[in-house]
């Protein structure tokens, strides 16, 4: 039973770095509708930021945290600048293979200028957990998922209360009619991409406090990000935080009751798209 | 015009005939760490090379791919470097997964390979019928040979009893994991738990829990040094109980020795920068000259003997033929800062380098790697944890 209890709440604390990466993208792809394949490389440079900010000046990543998401938030904007805005009105598919070749420079990048090494950060509660009899509950995960929950809350409050949110919901919706009433939609674009490279460093900061900086680290988590979004339907800010817990317990399971579950983990996410994308259209079908 | 001419003419005629070696090293990826060390080692050993002549009479000329630690770029990269690059000879190999994929084009282009990593025993399988196929790094069941003895020595006089296992679940860390167990329970251990894992994933946590519950005495993890952290918190996290965390991964994250997380953790290398062996010290001091800093990663050493004595067989043979350098290589008898270095058979390959004895074993303790058996060379008491 301890093992049972352990599992699930293994399951909930990954679940809550998971949530934190696909907040952003679902910002991104789920609200504004620009399908960024490289979420993952700036989640890296927040964990790179984050690693120098320790390793030359002794800063702390969670005090750094929200220097990085603003310098984050600048680079996403410059992106969208210099590249995502000119393919806004092409097909889908310039928009994919743009950020998908932009993942690859950046990635190439950090490999140019940094090498391709694990970088760690050391600090005081890497390792902290709250103890409750024989179950465990880690610290920095937690965290990951606290913030996750406060960060979704706060995007859907942005989203649902706010002027700029009725704006991105609007140049969503429909980007002409939002022009002609007067939206300036190029801004609405600019800062929907800029906070979601934002929020995928922000989750950098927590992936390179429990695990490492490297030029590929965003790789696994921006694929578990698109899972995540495709479960909770686009545009669903609710609904990521309870697809992050589903994929993140599903996986705890399948590794602790499966024999060789470890190596079938990352099925997991893929046959839970596959479910998802089977399920709805049986729905749409019927 | 004419003197940019001339300078270009003279250029072309001193490379003219120069031999070329290919290194294909993981220069990125999961094992990055042992093919960055890899590189410096290569580049140290050129820099000597060819301040002693070079390799017949020209400067020896190495030219580097990055296999990014995946099989699905090592074979365009190698067979780039033996068909466009024409290199003579060779060197490099890091991962087992990607040595295996290269072993194909090898034996389509015979191409001459003096390999220094891979230990899985398919790769030993996969050039067992190749003629010019050299392999340094001991095989993992010389690996497993020496982490054996290691662990009968806890059993003995720690009264280590219970084993669990964890290993990534690609070549390197499957291969042979049921003779390992096997292994084990001949020797006398409960082997309690034995679990795959994903390398990089970072989510140890169901994999710790499981450990927990089965209350292993050592825990023994076989996977890449982006697991070394994630693994260590997540057992300091659950508050697992061990006497030892043993793992064998080919590189160790840069800077966990000055992790606390990193206390105690034992591991396995070929070599340590504070080995007392002559020919240790002067690579070390040679190393420590040319990048103004120490290495404990025993790929550095390992890739700076691959090239010394490829080099030197090329000039024994005096001729880039490969039978003869072949013939040449197999005479080799020096001293190493590994010991001393000889090709024998090993189990299925004609020409096996190091072997057993050649393993030491260490712990971090107090921000450095510490021999700490065999115990003639252990340069503090181990720490164990029960």
């Amino acid at each position: 039973m301890d093992l049972f209890v352990q599992t699930l709440v293994n399951g909930l604390l990954q679940s809550g770095l998971y949530a934190l990466v696909a907040s952003g993208l679902a910002l991104a792809v789920g609200v504004v509708g620009i399908v960024n394949f490289a979420h993952g490389e700036y989640l890296m440079i927040g964990a790179f930021l984050a690693w120098a900010g320790s390793a030359f000046l002794g800063v702390d990543p969670l005090l750094s945290l929200p220097v990085i998401a603003v310098a984050v938030f600048a680079i996403g904007a410059l992106t969208y600048r210099v590249s995502i805005r000119h393919v806004l009105l092409a097909p889908e598919l310039n928009q994919m293979l743009l950020t998908f070749g932009l993942g690859i420079l950046l990635q190439n990048l950090a490999l140019m200028l940094l090498g391709g090494n694990t970088r760690t950060v050391t600090t005081p509660y890497q390792a902290s957990s709250l103890q409750l009899g024989d179950l465990s509950v880690g610290g920095p995960k937690a965290l990951a998922f606290g913030l996750a929950a406060l960060l979704l809350g706060a995007l859907y409050v942005v989203l649902y209360r706010t002027t700029l949110g009725r704006q991105m919901r609007a140049v969503a919706q429909n980007r002409r009619g939002a022009q002609l009433i007067g939206i300036d939609v190029d801004r609405v674009y600019l800062i929907a991409f800029g906070v979601s490279c934002a929020l995928a460093a922000v989750a950098g900061v927590l992936v390179s406090v429990l695990l490492f900086a490297s030029p590929t680290v965003g790789l696994v988590f921006a694929l578990k990000a698109f899972a995540i979004i495709v479960m909770a339907g686009l545009g669903n800010l609710t609904g990521v935080l309870w697809a992050s817990v589903l994929l993140g317990v599903s996986e705890a399971l399948v590794q602790t009751y499966v024999p060789g579950g470890g190596g079938w983990s990352d099925a997991v996410f893929f046959l839970m798209i596959f479910g998802t994308l089977v399920l709805r259209s049986f729905r749409g079908a019927r | 015009m004419k003197t940019l001419l001339m300078t270009g003419v003279l250029l072309a005629l001193s490379g003219a005939g120069a031999v070329k070696v290919g290194v294909l090293l993981p220069l990125s990826g999961a094992g990055s760490v042992s093919g960055q060390a890899a590189k410096n080692g290569y580049q140290l050993a050129l820099d000597e090379i060819n301040r002693a002549g070079g390799v017949l009479g020209k400067p020896l000329e190495l030219e580097f791919a990055d296999d990014g630690s995946a099989p699905a770029k090592a074979v365009p990269e190698f067979v780039k470097l033996v068909t466009v690059e024409k290199v003579d000879f060779m060197a490099g190999g890091v991962s087992s997964a990607t040595s295996i994929a290269v072993s194909g084009p090898a034996k389509q282009y015979g191409t001459f390979m003096a390999w220094i990593g891979a230990a899985a025993v398919p790769v030993e399988d996969a050039f067992a019928d190749h003629p010019y196929f050299f392999h340094y790094h001991p095989w993992s069941y010389y690996n497993f040979e020496a982490i054996l003895g290691y662990f009968k020595y806890l059993k003995t006089y720690k009264k280590a009893k219970t084993i669990a296992i964890a290993y990534e679940d690609g070549p390197f860390g499957s291969a042979g994991i049921d003779a390992t167990v096997d292994a084990f329970r001949k020797a006398g251990f409960n082997v309690v738990m034995t679990e795959k894992f994903k390398t990089g994933s970072g989510n140890f946590g169901p994999l710790v829990s499981k450990a927990k519950a089965a209350k292993p005495d050592i825990l023994y993890w076989v996977g890449y040094d982006t697991d070394a952290l994630p693994l260590a918190t997540e057992i300091k996290q659950q508050n697992l109980q061990l006497g030892l965390l043993y793992g064998t991964p080919p590189s160790w994250p840069v800077g966990f020795e000055k992790n606390s997380l990193s206390d105690n953790v034992a591991g396995l290398s070929l070599w340590l920068s504070t080995s007392p062996n002559k020919d240790s010290r002067t690579f070390v001091a040679a190393y420590k000259k040319k990048y103004g800093t120490v290495t404990d990663e025993y790929f550095a050493p390992l890739a700076y003997v691959n090239l010394k004595t490829l080099a030197a067989a090329i000039n024994r043979a005096g001729t880039t033929d490969k039978a003869k350098v072949a013939a040449e290589m197999a005479k080799t008898n020096v001293s190493t800062p590994f010991g001393q270095l000889t090709f024998s058979p090993s189990l299925k390959t004609k020409y096996q380098g190091f072997k057993a004895g050649n393993w030491l074993h260490f712990q971090y303790l107090g921000d450095a790697r510490v021999p700490v058996f065999p115990i003639k060379f252990a340069q503090k008491p181990m720490v164990y944890g029960k």
